[in-house]
C-alpha cells in the first residue's frame, strides 16, 4: 500500500492542474487531510507489526525494487503530510497558489516521501534526480530578479551531484551485484576488502554531503532556500523538509557502509565547522530569507554532529532534532514570507514592533525562537539535551555549547524586528487563515516540548529519561547564554564592519564545482591515509 | 590492449565532463559537460559485467554466455533522465540568454536587457 504514499500526490497533483476549476483548491486540501490520515494509519501499523518491505513485481526479495518502512522512516513520511497540510491551509488563498503551481508542488511531496521509503540504491538516484528538477522549477516560479539564475545554479550543481551518487551505484553494482540497500549491508558484513569500497563510499559522500549542505558545499543553499521571489512555500518546503531527505540518506547510507567504512570523528568535526560557518554567515546576513537559510545549514551541522556521535541517544536525539527543526524553520519562513508581503521590504532592520502589528505572527516567531534557541519547555531543549547527552567529553559538549551560543546570536539578531518603533502605514491584511496557519505550526513547536518525551517513545519508540535536576541546570544555562548572546550582540557583533563584507562573499559555480571535487579527493585521502 | 576497456574509458569520460565543469565559465559548455560526464557513467556501466562474446540475453536457450541485463536495464532509464536533464538545462539557458543577454556564470550582471 506504501507506493500509493508516493503516486497518489503526483496524481493528484495532475488532476487538480488538468482539471483548473473552482474544485481543484478543495480537492487539494481534502486529500491532503486524508493521506495525512492514512499516513497517521500507516505510522501505528509500522510501530505495532514491525519494519515491512513491500517488494514490487513478482521477483525475489533482494533483487526487486522494494520499498522499505521501518519505524523512522514512517515517522518521517507522518512528518511530510503534516508540513504539507499546513503548507496547502496557508497558501490557500494566495496569488501564486493556482493550477499551475499545484502539480510541481504535490509532485514533490510525493518525491520526498519516495526518498524517505526507498529501498533500492538505483530507485533513490532516480527520486533525487527528479525533485532536483521539480525544485530548481519551483524556484524559478516566478521568473524574477536572481530567480533564474539561482534556479541555475541550484540545477546543475545537483545535477552534478546525483551523477556523482550514481557514479558511485556503479562501483557498488560491479562489487556485489545488487542494489538493495539491505542486503548491501548484511554483504558489507562478510565482505573483507574494505578498500575497494573507499571510493564508492566518497562518491556516494559527496552527494549525500551535497544534499545536506555540509561545509564547504553549502554555496547553493541559501542561493536556493533564500531565492528572494520564490513563494514563501517553497522556502518553507526546501528548507524544512527537503533537505532533510539529505540527512534521511545520510543515515541509511552511512549504516549501510558501517561495517566496511567508519568516519564518525571525520564528519563530527565537519559538522562542527559547517555549524559555525553557518551561524557566522548567517548573523553577518540583513536579508530576512538568508538569515533563515544560513541558520539552516548551522542547524543541519548540529544534527551532523549528533549523528555521528557514536551513541544511541544522540542518534535519537539527532532524528528528533531534524523533525524539531522542520517545525520551526516551517514556521519561521512562511511567518518572513507573511512580513516581506506586508512590509514589502526583506532587510530585517526596516520591519519592526510585528509583535504590535501582527500579534499572530509575533507570537509564532516568539514561539519558533524558542524552540531553534533550545528554550526549558520547548522542543529544541529535549533534542539537543539529547544530543549532549551522547558525549561524556567535555571538549565535545564545548564545541556543542558554542554552536548553540551561534544559534542564540543569529536569533538576538533575528529578534529585532518583533520591537521597536512602528514603521508600517496601517493597511488592510486579509490573510487571517495563513496567519492561523503558522501560529499553529510554531506551536506545536511548543507541545512537542512540553509531551517531548511522550513524543519521543511514540514516533521513535525510544525511551527517553529526562533528570529533571540536570534539565533545570541546562535551563540556566539557556538563561545565562540568551544574556551573554544579547550582550555580545549588542557590543561586538553589531559594530563590526568585517561582518558585513562576509556577506559579499560569493562563491562562483565553477568555484561550488572545484570545492565538490576538492571534497570528493580530500574524503579518498583520508580514507586511503587512515 | 587491456588497458582500453569500457571502465577504463568511462572513468575518463567522467573526469574530462568534471574537468570542463571546474573550468569553463560558457553555460553551453557547462551542459556539454555533462553530458560527456553522464555518457563517462553510462559507459562504466554497461561495460560491467560483459564477457567476451557474449550475446543479450533475449530467447529461450542459451548457448553462449549472456550480457548481465540489469545494468543495461538501468542506463536506459539513466539516459532518459539525462535526455530530461540537458532539455530542461538548455531551456534554462535560453531563458537566461534571452533576459540578461550573456552567455556565461556572471553575477555581476549589467541590468536586466529591456528590448525583448
Amino acid at each position: 500500500m506504501h507506493y500509493l504514499f508516493i503516486l497518489l500526490p503526483i496524481l493528484i497533483g495532475l488532476i487538480a492542474y488538468i482539471a483548473k476549476n473552482r474544485f481543484s483548491k478543495p480537492l487539494l486540501l481534502i486529500f491532503q487531510f486524508i493521506y495525512l490520515v492514512f499516513a497517521f494509519l500507516s505510522f501505528l501499523q509500522i510501530k505495532n507489526s514491525g519494519p515491512q518491505i513491500i517488494d514490487m513485481g513478482n521477483v525475489p526479495n533482494g533483487f526487486a525494487i522494494s520499498l522499505y518502512v521501518d519505524n523512522i522512516s514512517a515517522a518521517f513520511v507522518l512528518l511530510t503530510a503534516l508540513i504539507y497540510f499546513f503548507l496547502i491551509i496557508y497558501a490557500y488563498n494566495h496569488d501564486y497558489f493556482e493550477p499551475q503551481f499545484f502539480f510541481p508542488f504535490l509532485s514533490l511531496e510525493g518525491l520526498i516521501t519516495g526518498l524517505f521509503l526507498s529501498g533500492d540504491l538505483f530507485n533513490l538516484f532516480i527520486f533525487l534526480e527528479v525533485s532536483t528538477v521539480i525544485v530548481s522549477i519551483l524556484i524559478m516560479y516566478n521568473k524574477k530578479e536572481q530567480a533564474v539564475y539561482d534556479g541555475m545554479i541550484y540545477f546543475f550543481v545537483n545535477v552534478l551531484g546525483s551523477s556523482f551518487f550514481l557514479f558511485g551505484i556503479g562501483f557498488i553494482y560491479k562489487l556485489f551485484g545488487v542494489l538493495d540497500i539491505r542486503s548491501l549491508s548484511k554483504a558489507m558484513e562478510i565482505f573483507t576488502l574494505n578498500d575497494s569500497v573507499y571510493v564508492p563510499f566518497a562518491l556516494m559522500m559527496v552527494t549525500v554531503s551535497l544534499k545536506t549542505a555540509i561545509s564547504p558545499l553549502f554555496s547553493w543553499l541559501p542561493k536556493a532556500h533564500g531565492t528572494p521571489s520564490a513563494p514563501p512555500v517553497i522556502s518553507a518546503v526546501l528548507s524544512g523538509l527537503y533537505i532533510k531527505s539529505g540527512l534521511y540518506l545520510f543515515i541509511r547510507i552511512s549504516a549501510m557502509y558501517s561495517p566496511a567504512v567508519q568516519m564518525d570523528t571525520f564528519f563530527f568535526y565537519l559538522g562542527f565547522a559547517t555549524a559555525i560557518i553557518g551561524a557566522v554567515m548567517s548573523f553577518s546576513q540583513t536579508d530576512i530569507k538568508l538569515i533563515l537559510s544560513y541558520s539552516t545549514v548551522s542547524q543541519v551541522g548540529l544534527i551532523f554532529m549528533g549523528l555521528n556521535m557514536n551513541s544511541e541517544i544522540a542518534f535519537y536525539g539527532s532524528v528528533f532534532h531534524i523533525f524539531n527543526h522542520a517545525i520551526f524553520k516551517t514556521a519561521l519562513f512562511l511567518a518572513a514570507g507573511l512580513l516581506t508581503k506586508y512590509y514589502k521590504t526583506r532587510n530585517i532592520h526596516e520591519m519592526n514592533s510585528v509583535l504590535k502589528n501582527f500579534p499572530l505572527i509575533g507570537y509564532s516567531i516568539i514561539f519558533s525562537i524558542l524552540g531553534i534557541t533550545g528554550a526549558p519547555f520547548f522542543n529544541g531543549s529535549i533534542s539537543k539535551y539529547m544530543i549532549a547527552h551522547g558525549t561524556d567529553n567535555l571538549f565535545a559538549t564545548l564545541l556543542l555549547n558554542i554552536v548553540n551560543l551561534g544559534t542564540i546570536l543569529i536569533f538576538v539578531k533575528f529578534s529585532v524586528i518583533l520591537f521597536g518603533n512602528n514603521t508600517w502605514g496601517k493597511e488592510k491584511i486579509k490573510d487571517r487563515l495563513s496567519q492561523y496557519s503558522v501560529l499553529i505550526v510554531s506551536s506545536l513547536a511548543l507541545l512537542s516540548g512540553l509531551f517531548g518525551r511522550r513524543v519521543t517513545e511514540f514516533l521513535f519508540d525510544y525511551p527517553l529519561t529526562v533528570d529533571s535536576a540536570e534539565y533545570l541546570q541546562k535551563g540556566f544555562v539557556y538563561v545565562l547564554m540568551g544574556l551573554a548572546g544579547i550582550a555580545l550582540y549588542k557590543k561586538v557583533i553589531q559594530q563590526n564592519k568585517w561582518l558585513f563584507k562576509l556577506t559579499q562573499i560569493e562563491l562562483t559555480f565553477n568555484g561550488i564545482i572545484t570545492f565538490l571535487t576538492g571534497y570528493f579527493l580530500l574524503l579518498l585521502t583520508i580514507l586511503y591515509i587512515r | 590492449m587491456d588497458f582500453i576497456s569500457g571502465e577504463t574509458v568511462g572513468i575518463i569520460l567522467f573526469f574530462i565532463g568534471l574537468f570542463g565543469l571546474m573550468t569553463k565559465k560558457n553555460i553551453l559548455k557547462t551542459i556539454m559537460s555533462i553530458s560527456i560526464l553522464q555518457s563517462g557513467i553510462y559507459l562504466f556501466f554497461i561495460a560491467d559485467d560483459l564477457p567476451n562474446n557474449s550475446i543479450p540475453p533475449i530467447g529461450e536457450t542459451l548457448e553462449k554466455p549472456v550480457a548481465d541485463p540489469v545494468p543495461q536495464a538501468l542506463m536506459i532509464t539513466a539516459i532518459v533522465i539525462g535526455l530530461g536533464i540537458t532539455a530542461i538545462g538548455l531551456t534554462m539557458f535560453i531563458h537566461y540568454k534571452k533576459r540578461y543577454g550573456i552567455s556565461f556564470w556572471s553575477r555581476n550582471r549589467s541590468e536586466e536587457r529591456s528590448d525583448q
